[in-house]
């Protein structure tokens, strides 16, 4: 199978399978479903409660709102869980409570405008559960944290739904009260950034206060309550005058980040590094979630001081970010999806990690888990159509009949991107 | 459909001597000859069995398989969500031949009305909500019809000046009356940096309740055609 490739060394359970794992992905899959013990006790859910202010762009119009968090009869299901208390269903409508939206979504979600708009009509945020991300969620669940972290990577052809395939991941995952680091697009810090500095650590690197400031902000947001538990393990200088000893907790490497702008990136790469370290010792469980992670390995459009083209490691934020997504530590799991759409000089019908990656990202990832995310099945379909026609979305009258919907997935070619665009201004 | 009557146009004489010879002109050229019918996109006129057919209809199927028949424009579809009026609407929106955009400008708009009736609805209480509309095609529509005016004014030359005269239009030029208004209001009356869907949305409800600069246009035109009643009798048709 053309570009991938799976040794897993990290899941010892499978010592021995590897032939058969090569040539199929998707049965090794299903082989370490059987294999992991699925008796692990699951945490009962916490709703985690979000700062006193979400993002302006999305929380604006929903801070009022008491969630309903009853599930509805009917077709109408809203499972407010994402790991439920039994089996999780697939092709359910799942709604995150709007509580939780400023930590799961602090990010904003920049790069996927039309699912903001679509959580800001609606006053509600729901995602089709469906076979990739419960495949996910339940290899999380069986997750050795003794083991180095695996590495998942959403994959798929454009508009399929890896992004919010992401977003559920993220949100089960905070919800189980793991530490999650987000990148909601990497593909934002290699293109048009403005203000680049030489950065004080290392004389060859650049530093992008803007970006490092804005991700710190939507970090804190994210884990607020995290900041303050965790203690760093050394000194760290920022100047002549300023300096932030061992023992004292997280937060104030972040406020430094936040109030120094300068410092911002460094401020970054020691949270990662920090986070990185201390997630061995087992006192939280850590998440890193990459979208559109082929930025970290791809070309950059940045331009040096004499106009000569930028390489991606030559930016720290890259460099710090490209050490988290290693496997050289444990107690958590590492969740990456790739993503064209923001990639630059990438072909656009490219979608295959060996493609997006190329020869170095890929041997820098490998081995990892490769998930395929793809169009709708047709009961997947079905059930989306469904749910735009309860909450009035649909409000074209031939779009109710049958012909109108063999019309939809005619046009939609059952693409989850293609059919939001379609049913829009239907 | 009288088949002549949109493709010609009956010269109109201008003096009272020769009032009633009537001379057919090309007005649009057509690469067509006569003898070429319209094509027939409907899905249910080829799904219909034959039992349930009469005559004429078994008639015509019978000679369209023998006669010519026009090519169907790119634009015309068999789609179930077709609608004549928006497509009209596109062509006029249309600058330069981009298509493309244009097309992409009017579903912007659909849905940003879209938006704004559901935020409406979200914010009303129960009773009102039942009288919200949010249906973007019904508003789309009702706003157009909202906008024809009934009662138009032609120059006619008498006596060496051209006087405006009170005429009833035909449905067709109130159509596009309605469209024209409609579209040089958001061109040229908005600020620059406003993108149409915007401008566009917010006009088309404004129109919807009988509001705004458009509908104010249709009753400037129905005052002056009140205040010219006078010379109502200069039109001879």
């Amino acid at each position: 199978r053309r570009g991938v490739s799976f040794r897993l060394q990290a899941l010892r359970v499978c010592s021995g399978r590897h032939p058969c794992a090569v040539c199929c992905p998707a049965t090794m899959l299903n082989r370490v479903t059987r294999l992991v013990p699925r008796a692990r006790q699951l945490d009962p859910g916490r709703f985690l409660h979000g700062g006193p202010q979400g993002p302006q762009g999305l929380a604006v119009h929903l801070d009022d709102r008491v969630p309903d968090e009853t599930p509805r009869a009917g077709s109408r299901p809203s499972e407010d869980d994402p790991a439920g208390a039994g089996e999780q269903r697939e092709d359910r409508h799942y709604r995150i409570p709007l509580q939780d939206l400023p930590t799961v979504f602090a990010h904003g979600l920049p790069q996927y405008q039309h699912y903001v708009c679509q959580v800001k009509t609606f006053h509600e945020a729901c995602l089709l559960v469906r076979r990739p991300a419960l495949e996910l969620l339940r290899h999380l669940d069986g997750t050795n944290f003794a083991h180095p972290a695996v590495r998942y990577v959403l994959y798929g052809e454009k508009g399929t739904g890896k992004t919010l395939s992401l977003c559920h991941v993220i949100h089960f995952c905070a919800k189980r009260d793991w530490l999650v680091v987000h990148v909601p697009d990497a593909h934002l810090w290699v293109k048009s950034c403005r203000g680049l500095l030489r950065s004080a650590y290392n004389r060859q690197r650049f530093d992008q206060p803007v970006e490092a400031s804005s991700w710190l902000k939507s970090f804190k947001t994210a884990n607020e309550r995290f900041l303050s538990q965790i203690k760093i393990q050394e000194t760290y200088m920022w100047n002549k005058r300023e300096s932030t000893e061992k023992g004292r907790p997280l937060g104030e490497v972040v406020e430094q980040g936040l109030t120094r702008v300068k410092n911002a990136t460094d401020a970054v790469g020691i949270v990662l590094k920090e986070l990185k370290s201390q997630s061995c010792s087992g006192a939280f469980r850590l998440l890193v979630a990459v979208d559109g992670v082929n930025a970290l390995w791809g070309k950059t459009t940045l331009k040096r001081e004499d106009k000569s083209l930028m390489a991606p490691e030559e930016l720290a934020l890259v460099h710090s970010l490209r050490k988290m997504v290693r496997n050289d530590w444990h107690g958590g799991a590492v969740v990456l999806a790739l993503s064209q759409t923001g990639s630059l000089f990438t072909p656009r019908m490219a979608y295959l990690p060996q493609e997006l990656l190329g020869k170095e990202g890929f041997d820098a990832l490998d081995p990892f888990v490769p998930v395929l995310v793809s169009n709708y099945s047709p009961e997947e379909f079905e059930r989306c159509i469904q749910y735009y026609l309860e909450n009035s979305w649909l409000q074209h009258e031939k779009a109710h009949t049958e012909e109108g919907k063999k019309e939809l997935l005619f046009l939609s070619d059952a693409n989850p991107g293609q059919l939001e665009r379609l049913c829009a201004y239907l | 459909m009288n088949a002549v009557s949109h493709r010609f146009r009956t010269l109109r004489s201008l003096s009272a001597v020769s009032r009633h010879s009537l001379r057919l002109t090309q007005v649009r050229w057509s690469r067509y000859s006569p003898e070429y019918r319209d094509p027939q996109t409907d899905k249910e006129y080829y799904r219909k069995p034959l039992a349930e057919l009469t005559e004429e209809e078994k008639c015509e199927q019978e000679l369209r398989k023998t006669q010519l028949i026009k090519a169907a424009p790119a634009a015309k579809t068999s789609s179930v969500f077709e609608d004549p009026v928006i497509s009209k609407f596109i062509n006029m929106m249309m600058k330069g031949g981009n298509k493309v955009l244009a097309r992409s400008l009017m579903t912007q708009t659909l849905e940003a009305v879209k938006r704004k009736q559901f935020e409406k609805y979200h914010a009303a209480s129960a009773e009102e909500q039942a009288t919200i509309e949010r249906n973007p095609y019904t508003i789309f529509h009702q706003a157009l019809k909202n906008c024809e005016p009934v009662i138009g004014l032609v120059p006619i030359l008498r006596g060496g000046h051209f006087y405006q005269v009170p005429v009833p239009l035909p449905a067709r030029r109130r159509r596009f009356l309605a469209m024209k208004w409609m579209l040089t209001e958001c061109r040229e009356k908005k600020h620059r940096r406003t993108l149409m869907p915007e401008k566009l949305s917010h006009e088309l409800l404004e129109a919807f309740h009988n509001q705004g600069p458009v509908i104010k246009k249709k009753h400037d035109m129905h005052k002056m055609a009140e205040a010219n009643r006078a010379l109502a009798h200069y039109r001879w048709w």
